[in-house]
C-alpha cells in the first residue's frame, strides 16, 4: 500500500490536537484512511441527545475528490436514507480540495440541526416531512432514543 | 440537488461504495474503458486504417506526455522545476507542453520540490541537511496506472469483443510506457545524487545544483499549501479572485467536472433509472453540459491564478546557473528573521512570503551598489511595487496574467463532443434494442408511451430485425464520422490558438 499523503497525516493529526467539539473522528487501525466517526445530534433538534455513529472513508484521489460518508447508526432524516447516506451538496459536486475532513463533518451536523425535505434522497421521509412536520419530528426524536441513544450503545 | 450519479464520476476510489452513483457507472458504463458494442459490427479496411493512424498520433501524444513529466536537474527554473514532484499519483491529464511554457514564461510558479515538513526553528545547517536529501521526483511509484486498471466488462464473457482486445494492446502500450518513464526518472535520480556526491568530496560537479544560498533563499520562510499541506518556497501562484495561494502541483489538479446532464433534468432522470434500465439514454445527448471548475477556496466559477515571479531570483532557465546563485552577508541575514510571525493560516503565511519577498528583493538591489547609501530610500521604493500588486484586487478570468484550468486542460470541449456523441450512439442502441423488443412481442402488450426512441427507430416497428441492424449499423458509422470531422475540426482550431497570451 502507497504511503499515506502528508495531507491525511496532518488531518488526523489536527483532528486529534485540536478535536471540533460534538465530533470525534479516529482512523482505524488498519487502514489509516478509514475513520471511525460520531457526531452528537445538536440541541434544539429532533436528534438531541443522539450519538450517531458514522464511517468516512478518503478515496485514493482525495482531497481531489470528496470523503466518502455513511451514518451507520439509524436515523429518521430527510437528506439521509435508508442505508445511510447523505444528501449533501459538499459531499458531491460542491466538493472543494480546500475542505477538510473536519468541515465536512461540521456541515454533515449542520444538516442535523437544519433537514432540507425539498432536497430530499429519502423520499419518504421527506414526504413525511413536508405533510406533517410535527409528526416527523416526533418520529425522528423517537428513532434518536431508539436507536441513537448513548445508553443503548 | 439530490443523489445526482452522474457528477460523482471524480471519485474514482473504487474499493469503496457509498453512493447510487456506484451502481449508475457499473450499469451504464461511464467509464472511459467501455465502448459502444457496435463499433465492434463494422470493420472495413477504411476505418481500419484511418483508425490506426489516429493511433499513432495518440501514441506519440501520450509519450511526449508522460516524457514531459520527468522532473530532470537541467531544467529548473527560479529553483522550481518544470514536472510535478508526484505528490499525486493520478489526474495528470494536464497539457504538459502548455505547463512547461507557462512555467518559462514565469505565468506560472514552477514546480518547486515540496518539504513534508518545516519548522521556523530549525537552524540553516538543519533546514539545509533536509533540502540536501530531497530528491527530483517522490521516491514512490509514480504514475499510477489505476485508471486503466479498472476491469474491463469483457473480462467477463466467453466471446471478447474486438474492441476489447484493442483495449487490451492498448493497455499493455501504457504499461511499457510508463515502466519506461520510470526507468528515465531513475536515471535522472541517480545522476543527481551523483553529482551531490562530487559536490560533498569538493570534485567538479553539475552547475545546475542548487547553492546553499539558494536553498536558503527558498525554504527559510517556507509556506504551506492550504491544499497538499506541503511546505514550498513562499512564491506560489495566488487566486484570481480571493488571492489565495496554491502551489502549481495542486493547481495542475483542479479540472472540471465529467459532462454531466444539466441539474434540473436530474431528478427527473433519477425517477427513472429504476424503472427503465438505460432510461439514462432517455436524457437528451446535446443537453449535456460542462461548466468551467470553481475555486477551491471561494467557489467562483472560471478558477484562476496569477504568479509574480520574485525580482531577486534568475537561476536556471533563462538566469544564471543554480549554483552560482550567492546571497551577500547582508542579505542572508534578512532572510534569516522571519518578517512576520507566520502562522497556520493560509492567507498570513502567504503575506509572509511576499512580505519576505520584498525585503530581501530591496536588499538585494542594495548589494548591487552598496556604497553606504540610506538603506531606507531604497528599500521604500522597491518596496512599492510589491505592496501595491499584493493589494490588487480580485481579476477576472480573462485579465492578462491569469492563468485559468481551460487554458491548462483545453481538452474539455473535446471530451464535452465526446460525451454528447457516446451518450447518443448509447440512445440509439437502446432504441434499436427496444424497438426490436417490441417486435418480438407485438402481439403482446405494446407499451408505446415507453418508447422514448428517436422517431428513425420508432418508424421501424413494422419492419424486420435485419433492417434494425442495419440502420444500427449505419447510425453508428454516420456517428463515427460524425465525431472524426469534429475531432479534425477541433485539432484545426487547437494549432491556430495559442495559449498563452
Ligand atoms: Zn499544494
Ligand atoms: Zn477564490
Amino acid at each position: 500500500m502507497a504511503a499515506l499523503p502528508k495531507r491525511i497525516i496532518k488531518e488526523t493529526e489536527r483532528l486529534v490536537s485540536d478535536p471540533v467539539p460534538g465530533i470525534t473522528a479516529t482512523p482505524s487501525e488498519d487502514n489509516l484512511r478509514y475513520f471511525h466517526v460520531t457526531i452528537e445530534g445538536p440541541s434544539a433538534s429532533p436528534y438531541a441527545g443522539g450519538l450517531f455513529k458514522l464511517e468516512l472513508y478518503l478515496p485514493d484521489d482525495y482531497p481531489m475528490c470528496a470523503p466518502k460518508v455513511r451514518f451507520l447508526t439509524k436515523i429518521y432524516h430527510p437528506n439521509i436514507d435508508k442505508l445511510g447516506r447523505i444528501c449533501l451538496d459538499v459531499l458531491k459536486d460542491n466538493w472543494s480540495p480546500a475542505l477538510q475532513i473536519r468541515t465536512i463533518l461540521l456541515s454533515i451536523q449542520a444538516l442535523l440541526a437544519a433537514p432540507n425535505p425539498d432536497d430530499p434522497l429519502a423520499n419518504d421521509v421527506a414526504e413525511d416531512w413536508k405533510k406533517d412536520e410535527q409528526a416527523a419530528i416526533k418520529m425522528a426524536q423517537e428513532w434518536t432514543a431508539k436507536y441513537a441513544s448513548t445508553s443503548s450503545q | 440537488m439530490g443523489n445526482i450519479p452522474a457528477k460523482e464520476t471524480r471519485s474514482r476510489g473504487a474499493s469503496y461504495s457509498s453512493g447510487s452513483s456506484t451502481s449508475y457507472s457499473d450499469t451504464f458504463g461511464s467509464r472511459s474503458g467501455r465502448r459502444n458494442t457496435t463499433s465492434g459490427v463494422f470493420s472495413g479496411h477504411f476505418i481500419e486504417s484511418k483508425r490506426s493512424r489516429r493511433q499513432e498520433e495518440k501514441d506519440k501524444q501520450r509519450e511526449r506526455h508522460y516524457n514531459n513529466l520527468i522532473v530532470r536537474l537541467e531544467e529548473s527554473i527560479d529553483g522550481g522545476f518544470l514536472a510535478p514532484y508526484g505528490t499525486y499519483k493520478s489526474n495528470l491529464d494536464y497539457d504538459t507542453d502548455i505547463v512547461r511554457r507557462l512555467i518559462i514564461q514565469r505565468k506560472l510558479a514552477p514546480f518547486f520540490t515540496p518539504l513534508q515538513d518545516f519548522n521556523e526553528s530549525w537552524s540553516d545547517e538543519e533546514l539545509l541537511i533536509i533540502l540536501s536529501q530531497s530528491t527530483l521526483h517522490t521516491i514512490e511509484t509514480a504514475y499510477s496506472e489505476a485508471e486503466e486498471e479498472e476491469d474491463d466488462i469483457d473480462n467477463h464473457k466467453i466471446h471478447k469483443s474486438q474492441s476489447y482486445f484493442r483495449r487490451q494492446e492498448q493497455k499493455a502500450k501504457l504499461k511499457s510506457l510508463i515502466t519506461r518513464v520510470k526507468e528515465k526518472q531513475k536515471e535522472e535520480e541517480n545522476r543527481f545524487l551523483e553529482e551531490k556526491v562530487k559536490a560533498k568530496e569538493g570534485q567538479p560537479c553539475s552547475p545546475y545544483l542548487f547553492s546553499k544560498d539558494l536553498f536558503l533563499k527558498l525554504y527559510r520562510n517556507a509556506s504551506e499549501c492550504p491544499i497538499c499541506f506541503l511546505s514550498y518556497p513562499p512564491y506560489l501562484n495566488v487566486s484570481r479572485c480571493c488571492l489565495q495561494p496554491i502551489c502549481t502541483e495542486c493547481f495542475v489538479q483542479i479540472k472540471r467536472l465529467d459532462p454531466h446532464p444539466p441539474h434540473d433534468d436530474t431528478s427527473q432522470q433519477e425517477g427513472n433509472s429504476s424503472s427503465t434500465p438505460g432510461s439514462n439514454a432517455n436524457s437528451l445527448p446535446h443537453t449535456l453540459i460542462s461548466e468551467p471548475a470553481h475555486c477551491p477556496y471561494c467557489a467562483m466559477p472560471d478558477f484562476g491564478v496569477t504568479y509574480d515571479p520574485p525580482s531577486d531570483i534568475r537561476v536556471g532557465i533563462e538566469g544564471i546557473k543554480p549554483s552560482e546563485y550567492h546571497l551577500s552577508h547582508k542579505k542572508r541575514q534578512s532572510i534569516d528573521k522571519p518578517q512576520i510571525k507566520s502562522s497556520h493560516s493560509s492567507s498570513n503565511s502567504h503575506l509572509t512570503g511576499l512580505h519576505a519577498n520584498s525585503e530581501s528583493g530591496s536588499e538585494e538591489a542594495l548589494q548591487e551598489h552598496d556604497t553606504g547609501k540610506g538603506t531606507e530610500a531604497v528599500s521604500k521604493d522597491l518596496y512599492q511595487p510589491v505592496k501595491q500588486s499584493k493589494r490588487r484586487s480580485s481579476l477576472a478570468s480573462d485579465a492578462v496574467g491569469v492563468i485559468t484550468i481551460d487554458m491548462i486542460r483545453p481538452d474539455w470541449e473535446q471530451k464535452l463532443i465526446s460525451a454528447r456523441n457516446k451518450l447518443a450512439r448509447k440512445a440509439a442502441t437502446a432504441s434499436a434494442i427496444h424497438a426490436s423488443n417490441l417486435i418480438i412481442d407485438q402481439n403482446s402488450t405494446l407499451d408505446a408511451r415507453a418508447n422514448n426512441a428517436r422517431s428513425s427507430v420508432q418508424n421501424s416497428y413494422n419492419t424486420n430485425l435485419h433492417s434494425i441492424e442495419e440502420r444500427m449499423i449505419e447510425e453508428a458509422l454516420r456517428l463515427s464520422l460524425l465525431d472524426e470531422e469534429e475531432r479534425k475540426k477541433k485539432a484545426e482550431q487547437e494549432k491556430n490558438k495559442s495559449p498563452s497570451s
